[in-house]
């Protein structure tokens, strides 16, 4: 198992590498020397080479990528064009706040999919199952931030329970939670309902329901077990969505979490902190699939076995 | 001679006959099951009233005088008679502008899929045909490119290239291009392995033409599914990024754009928000329908 961890953390290093080629490569495509922007239209050509020097603007796209990545390594994001800034402060000040969103939409997400899912496929076909199901394709369909105005409109400005915006405590947080939770609910009810559909007519379920297992222990213990696997790997791959997703609920909201920050950095052409926001963002992706992958080992025994012999 | 003649062209014409009855038996097959899902149906009744409206659009609406001009006398009234949707802070018919913002977001979903294909297609298919050290590097960049959230992708692209309608479409298509890759590889090694491939090298075809002839049209069930369900994604994505500021520019009128302008009137106007979201969602919501039901017609055994 400890080499499983390790070959996985040895590939994470490439792709992390790739990932900060890609964005930069993307970010270079932008028209304009974005030197005119901090230095100003007065500045001399000498000031805009010392300036161009001192911000690691000079050279081409692989000298200032070599570079980029020995400061990365030494944990220097650079420095925000705009608030002049440390880029990592900066991230690691919004991280906590993206965190909590992501967090407790994935907990909504999965306390309404599971049971949605379970009872979908114990009564399929029925009304039930009719119901989860439309319900799940609706919140597929619709966009997420066009859910967060609704839910601005019916429970901040008509019955005022609720802020419409901003980090106020824990009720602020409830309306942007849900907004970034329909979609991976929806997802997660339909791969709950499918993966149970899957085991749930097995032989080991018929010969537990044969020994007297009551139904309840059948479908909880037994078959939900089983039906875990795929489940996980679905909320492993759509955590990268919902920390995505979340750059839409957080613009609408006005929530003060990493995803505006890159929103707000791209309005600003901030450079530094648009690409240092979306390589620390994809390492957490990154590092979030991994750990999926190893707890993803360890519910499933055969793919334990396969590392512990 | 004619006789010869006939005797060597009789088995290809029969060949090719059947060829021909199995792919329309196939097409049929798919058809019968397809039109028994009363969810694709009214999901293809819904996209063709939607492409309709899309393609009609100057015939019920003046695209100068009731989408683009403003009327400021005519500002923010409430759905009526006359203005079904009611009209915008700059007196602009709302339901016109949702009619004509139709032509955009089909356009932006099934052209940014077309260009997703197209790479994801040639290098997923390419590197499934292949394998070896080729396989390994295409799967490494889709691995990458997977990894940054496709929004964010979308969001650092179109904020590169610049706000325009194409560069949205380029936008949304690279960013959902390692799908494509990674369902046309799987696909394409499913296939590899069949005796007719085999066949087809033995009697010395060309790679890139045992892909075109032989593999793909076997795998293209697959990808026209994936290819249904990415659309439905990419005018999400698309109505997010005007949403945001980054996709088409101002007066057309996008889905998304027209959310982020209601935006400030939710309060008082909040038809301004209401309609252009229940019009993408009611597109998206047709090509999910769509896209679940072919993927039962073509496979039943993944029905449920």
């Amino acid at each position: 198992m400890h080499r499983y961890i390790f070959k996985r953390l040895l590939m994470l290093i490439p792709v992390l590498l790739g990932v900060v080629f890609i964005i930069f490569f993307i970010m270079d495509l932008a028209p304009g020397d974005p030197v005119y922007m901090v230095a100003g239209d007065q500045a001399t050509e000498e000031e805009l080479d010392a300036l161009r020097e001192q911000l690691g603007l000079s050279g081409n796209i692989f000298t200032r990528y070599f570079r980029y990545v020995n400061n990365m390594l030494h944990g220097d994001f650079g420095t925000s064009f705009v608030t002049k800034r440390d880029v990592f402060k900066t991230y690691m000040e919004r991280l906590p706040n993206t965190i909590r969103l992501a967090s407790l939409a994935m907990i909504i997400a999965i306390v309404v999919s599971i049971p949605l899912g379970i009872i979908a496929a114990v009564h399929q076909n029925s009304l039930k199952d009719t119901a989860s199901m439309v319900l799940s394709l609706l919140g597929l369909s619709m966009p997420n931030f066009w859910l967060g105005l609704l839910l601005i409109l019916v429970f901040s400005l008509r019955l005022g329970w609720l802020p419409s915006g901003g980090y106020t405590g824990f009720r602020s947080i409830i309306l942007p939670a849900l907004t970034v939770a329909s979609g991976l609910a929806a997802l997660l009810t339909r791969t709950t309902r499918s993966s149970m559909l899957d085991v749930i007519r097995q032989d080991y379920l018929r010969t537990a329901r044969s020994k007297g297992v009551t139904e309840r222990k059948v479908i909880n213990k037994h078959a939900l077990c089983n039906a875990l696997i795929p489940i996980i790997t679905v909320f492993g791959i759509q955590f990268s969505n919902v920390l995505g997703g979340s750059a839409l609920a957080e613009t609408v909201f006005s929530w003060p979490g990493v995803g505006r920050l890159v929103v707000d950095a791209i309005n600003q052409r901030d450079i530094p902190t648009v690409t240092g926001a979306l390589v620390m963002t994809t390492m957490l992706v990154s590092i979030v699939n991994l750990v999926v992958d190893i707890v993803y080992a360890y519910v499933d025994p055969r793919i334990k076995a396969q590392y512990t012999k | 001679m004619t006789a010869e003649k006939i005797e060597t062209t009789q088995p290809e014409s029969t060949e090719l006959a059947s060829k021909k009855y199995h792919k329309r038996s196939a097409f049929v097959a798919i058809w019968n099951r397809l039109k028994k899902n009363k969810g694709a149906i009214l999901g293809l009744f819904i996209l063709i009233i939607v492409t309709l409206l899309a393609i009609f659009a100057p015939v019920i609406y003046s695209y100068e005088t009731d989408v683009i001009e403003q009327n400021v006398t005519n500002r923010l009234k409430p759905p009526s008679a006359e203005h079904w949707c009611g009209t915008d802070d700059l007196g602009r018919d709302i339901l016109a502008r949702i009619v004509f913002g139709a032509r955009y977001s089909l356009a932006i979903g099934v052209v940014s899929v077309i260009i997703s294909l197209i790479f994801g297609v040639t290098f997923g298919a390419a590197a499934g045909y292949v394998g070896g050290a080729f396989e390994d590097v295409i799967m490494r960049i889709t691995d990458i490119f997977s990894s940054i959230p496709s929004i964010l992708m979308a969001i650092a692209i179109v904020s590169a290239l610049g706000k325009s309608t194409f560069n949205l479409m380029v936008a949304v298509g690279v960013s959902s291009t390692p799908t494509f890759v990674r369902v046309a590889r799987a696909a394409v090694l499913s296939v590899r392995g069949e005796e007719y491939v085999e066949s087809a090298r033995a009697i010395g075809m060309r790679d890139w033409k045992i892909i075109l002839v032989h593999i793909l049209p076997n795998c293209v069930s697959q990808i026209i599914v994936q290819a249904t369900l990415r659309v439905a994604q990419a005018i999400i994505a698309s109505a997010g990024l005007s949403f945001l500021g980054l996709g088409v520019p101002a007066p057309a009128p996008e889905w998304g754009s027209m959310l982020s302008a209601g935006r400030a009137y939710i309060r008082n106007s909040s038809y301004l928000t209401i309609f252009p979201g229940l019009a993408i969602m009611i597109t998206v919501l047709s090509l999910n329908l769509i896209g679940d039901g072919l993927r039962d017609a073509i496979d039943p055994k993944l029905k449920r």
